[in-house]
């Protein structure tokens, strides 16, 4: 029989890329249904908020209601497929369909297991913001060159709730509770980001509180690439929020999760 | 007694109060078949976790794990590179058909497209899936969705196979045909870790077993070593809903015998099948069963439980 030497372990790289074509394979077998509603989702919001509330509101600043609403959802629906992904999906791994059980009987770590999860879903999250950049290309909404680069925004925004969203999943037990997180927590987000109308006219306190939710800062760094001359220096202060966010929550989910997974 | 492929010395493990393992050793040969047997809740499944990392031990200053000079602690991807994992519980992705399972484990392992497709070739052979290759998982049926998850656990060539329950819930056919498997993978050189509460399993093929309750060794040995040195040769069962012109005392004056109630069974043993049969006719008894005592017998013997039995 063989000895040790013949087998090897395979790179950190190798061990969390097979996760992530684990996750995207699986993700692809009912591809029909997983690449439409991406398109579907900014379609409907353009025409409902766009169209109903565009036929009161011509202006916000400088730049349009279409074009406000269109930059702002762009890194949206990155942030619920990601928290889709690590909650409800993310559990259902861990706990009915026991898919982490049998993954960590080939050569991987749960350090592993999360990072590639945190990978899959910051790809989902680049995906879903560039179904919405395509629609807004198409529909003539958008047409700045350097809109692509809200779609790595979305990326950024993926990793961001994915980190969040493991963090939640480890410490719940029973997947009801996820109802909390999305209600109570995702819901006010996605209205108090920028994302659907300015925040600059808010009472002092909520735009404080503005400032502390992740969103608010995807949801200017993506605007900031798909309207005129929307760039600045304080774009760097977002990047920064969010690189302590993945940092401190990736860090707190890791150790969380790590628990679930090894008895 | 050849080249040892896992020592474990004073292995203990808790969860919160409960202690699933208490103080087990035990050490496997290479190239042997070494089952674990004891009922649901012995510390079977804790064991074989820990053996390959997927679950802790309790801390203890003069506990010894080494599998095949590895420690899960430190080397738990070492471990798994050169062992193949079976779980209790099969967690195929059934979205997706037989090869695209396999190829998607084969990548973990880091093992190349071409090389794995020439495997996965070979494994549903040997595993007589070939042709599922093409099949949904969902369209499977148990047993050979069992096949398949044994399968998959072969991918690397491992030296080391563990096996939680491998033919639970299975029918007959399936099970021998996974007994068969499992020698053939013996003599070519694989070290086999069975679990199992089937005593005919691990009568089947283990080598040596160990039998495991709350946690605790009880008995080592070869299994038909382990019959002879404390079990007599035969049993009779009587189901004590039928005639109950027998009471305990009225057994008891008979010598040569030795008797074990357990829940609506009586069990008496004996060298002798002729004495048992005579026995019941002259007690007159209806219903009842001769057969050769086995490992479930022996499990009452020194638990006084079942080894089915839910604990």
């Amino acid at each position: 029989m063989s000895s040790n030497n013949d087998y090897t372990t395979p790179s950190l790289w190798c061990r969390v890329s097979s996760v992530w074509y684990r996750h995207a394979r699986v993700y692809g077998a009912d591809f029909l249904s997983n690449a439409f509603p991406p398109f579907l989702e900014p379609l409907i919001f353009l025409a409902g908020l766009g169209i109903g509330f565009g036929a009161y509101i011509q202006n916000i600043g400088t730049i349009n209601y279409i074009l406000f609403l269109a930059s702002g959802i762009i890194v949206t629906s990155s942030m619920y497929t990601a928290a889709f992904e690590c909650t409800y999906g993310t559990f259902i791994r861990l706990e009915f369909d026991k898919v982490y059980d049998g993954m960590l009987g080939a050569p991987l770590s749960p350090n592993d297991l999360i990072l590639g999860e945190i990978l899959f879903a910051g790809t989902k999250g680049f995906f879903f913001s560039l179904a919405v950049l395509i629609v807004t290309w198409v529909l003539g909404i958008i047409n700045t060159p350097l809109s692509i680069m809200a779609a790595l925004v979305g990326f950024i925004c993926g990793i961001m709730f994915a980190t969040l969203s493991l963090w939640i999943t480890s410490m719940v037990k029973n997947i009801n509770h996820f109802n909390f997180f999305f209600t109570g927590l995702l819901s006010p987000m996605f209205l108090f980001s920028g994302a659907v109308f300015p925040l600059d006219n808010l009472p002092k306190a909520m735009q404080r509180i503005a400032e502390a939710i992740p969103l608010t800062h995807v949801v200017r760094m993506a605007r900031a690439f798909c309207i005129p001359e929307g760039l600045s220096w304080y774009l760097l202060i977002d990047l920064l929020y969010c690189a302590i966010f993945i940092l401190i929550t990736g860090f707190l989910a890791v150790k969380g999760i790590k628990k679930r997974m090894i008895d | 007694m050849g080249e040892s492929a896992i020592q474990i010395r004073n292995l203990n493990k808790s969860y919160g109060g409960l202690i699933a393992v208490d103080g087990l050793n035990f050490d496997i040969d290479r190239a042997e078949c070494f089952g674990l047997l004891g009922p649901n809740g012995a510390g079977k499944t804790t064991t074989m976790k820990i053996i390959y990392g997927k679950a802790e031990p309790s801390s203890c200053p003069d506990t010894v794990i080494n599998v095949f000079g590895y420690h899960p602690r430190t080397d738990a991807l070492k471990i798994k590179s050169f062992s193949g994992i079976v779980p209790q519980q099969d967690n195929l992705d059934t979205e997706l058909n037989v090869t695209d399972n396999l190829l998607i484990y084969a990548k973990f392992y880091g093992i190349k497209q071409g090389e794995a497709r020439r495997r996965i070739a070979e494994l549903l052979d040997f595993m007589e899936l070939q042709d599922k290759a093409k099949v949904k998982i969902q369209e499977l049926s148990g047993g050979m969705q069992r096949r398949l998850t044994i399968a998959r656990a072969l991918l690397n060539k491992p030296k080391l196979l563990i096996l939680d329950e491998p033919t639970t819930g299975l029918d007959p056919q399936v099970r021998h045909l996974i007994w068969n498997k499992l020698r053939e993978l013996k003599e070519s050189g694989v070290t086999v870790l069975i679990t199992t509460h089937y005593m005919e399993e691990a009568f089947q093929i283990c080598d040596r077993i160990i039998i495991m309750d709350e946690g605790r060794k009880i008995l080592e040995g070869q299994p038909q070593q382990l019959l002879s040195a404390n079990l007599e040769m035969y049993v009779m069962e009587i189901y004590r809903t039928s005639g109950d012109l027998l009471t305990d005392t009225l057994l008891s004056s008979w010598p040569g015998i030795r008797q074990e109630s357990y829940q609506d069974t009586l069990f008496v043993y004996s060298n002798d099948a002729e004495k048992l049969s005579a026995l019941a006719e002259a007690l007159r008894i209806s219903s009842y069963h001769i057969r050769q005592a086995n490992l479930e017998d022996l499990f009452l013997k020194v638990t006084g439980r079942g080894l089915n039995e839910q604990q």
